[in-house]
């Protein structure tokens, strides 16, 4: 076997995982705080105020890129859920778990954010479109998961049944993603794909740093939240024990 | 209604569910340390 292989199954062990997420975590909540404050400053004092929407666009600094995160993190979620069931893995298992409440968390300050952006410039708050209504099954979706998980005495039962949810609820993202296009929605399409965007260069540097900040936000979220998971799962193993002795 | 209006609910939103995300979390990990201090002190009078 390589080297390399032996270093991913010895991060597949809870207790390793443990420490390696809490040395890492705080480094991605500086990351996040840094590229959080830069993303703020250039939306807020930087870029133009837009010629059609005036101030209230300034929404999308947030809105956009909580809206790509609580699709990402859904994925990733899944991912996490299918390694789980493929190779009973638990700290799959455990990261699944720990994705869940940030992703929901995204997910409703996306449908927040929205409203609040729809309300001056669609003349409402909330519109049964395509692209809202799959938003809010997403949201659905990971309170769904997060249920199931705690539904069985047995988590490792609970782990089974949420990844299932989590892979079935999959189908969702595309949904998302391609409503705008599939239906004649009140919702706009993509202003950034990987062709390129219509935006001015400062509203997309923005948009981009806070998405950053979102995403070290996330990790750093994960493995603060799966560190807690660990300790209250591998409770009774002598390492735990040894832990809290030692204090947090 | 004016447009900070608009802008003030969705930033003030956004900062409450991040402060109250990272509030539970380290009330979580702070319940789950003290679980296993509790068991272990059991275990110890047993």
């Amino acid at each position: 076997m390589k080297p390399n292989a032996i270093n991913w199954f010895y991060f597949a062990s809870p207790a390793t995982f443990y420490g390696f997420a809490g040395r890492l975590a705080p480094w991605f909540f500086v990351l996040a705080a840094i590229s959080g404050a830069a993303g703020l400053y250039l939306g807020l004092f930087v870029a133009p105020t837009d010629a059609q929407q005036g101030e209230v666009y300034r929404v999308i600094f947030i809105h956009v890129p909580a809206a790509w995160m609580s699709m990402f993190l859904y994925f990733i979620m899944a991912c996490y859920g299918a390694l789980s069931l493929t190779f009973n893995s638990r700290l799959g298992a455990m990261m699944a778990r720990a994705l869940a409440p940030t992703g929901a968390m995204f997910t409703f300050v996306a449908l927040w954010t929205g409203s609040f952006w729809g309300r001056p410039t669609w003349g409402t708050y909330w519109v049964w479109d395509a692209r809202l209504t799959s938003e809010l099954v997403l949201l659905f979706l990971y309170f769904g998961f997060i249920a199931l998980a705690n539904a069985f005495e047995d988590p490792r039962r609970g782990d089974r049944a949420a990844a299932l949810l989590a892979l079935i609820g999959l189908v969702n993202l595309p949904i998302i993603y391609f409503s705008v296009l599939w239906w004649n929605t009140l919702h706009q399409g993509s202003s950034v794909n990987f062709r390129g965007t219509s935006m001015h260069v400062t509203m997309l540097w923005g948009m981009l740093a806070m998405a950053f900040s979102f995403w070290m936000y996330s990790i750093g979220t994960a493995f603060t939240r799966v560190r807690a998971i660990i300790l209250e799962r591998e409770r009774r193993t002598h390492w735990v024990r040894g832990l809290a002795g030692a204090g947090p | 209604m004016t447009h900070e209006f608009y802008l003030w609910m969705s930033y003030g939103a956004t900062a409450i569910a991040l402060a109250a995300e990272i509030i539970l979390l380290r009330r979580r990990r702070a319940q789950a340390l003290r679980r296993v201090e509790e068991e272990k002190d059991l275990e110890a009078q047993d």
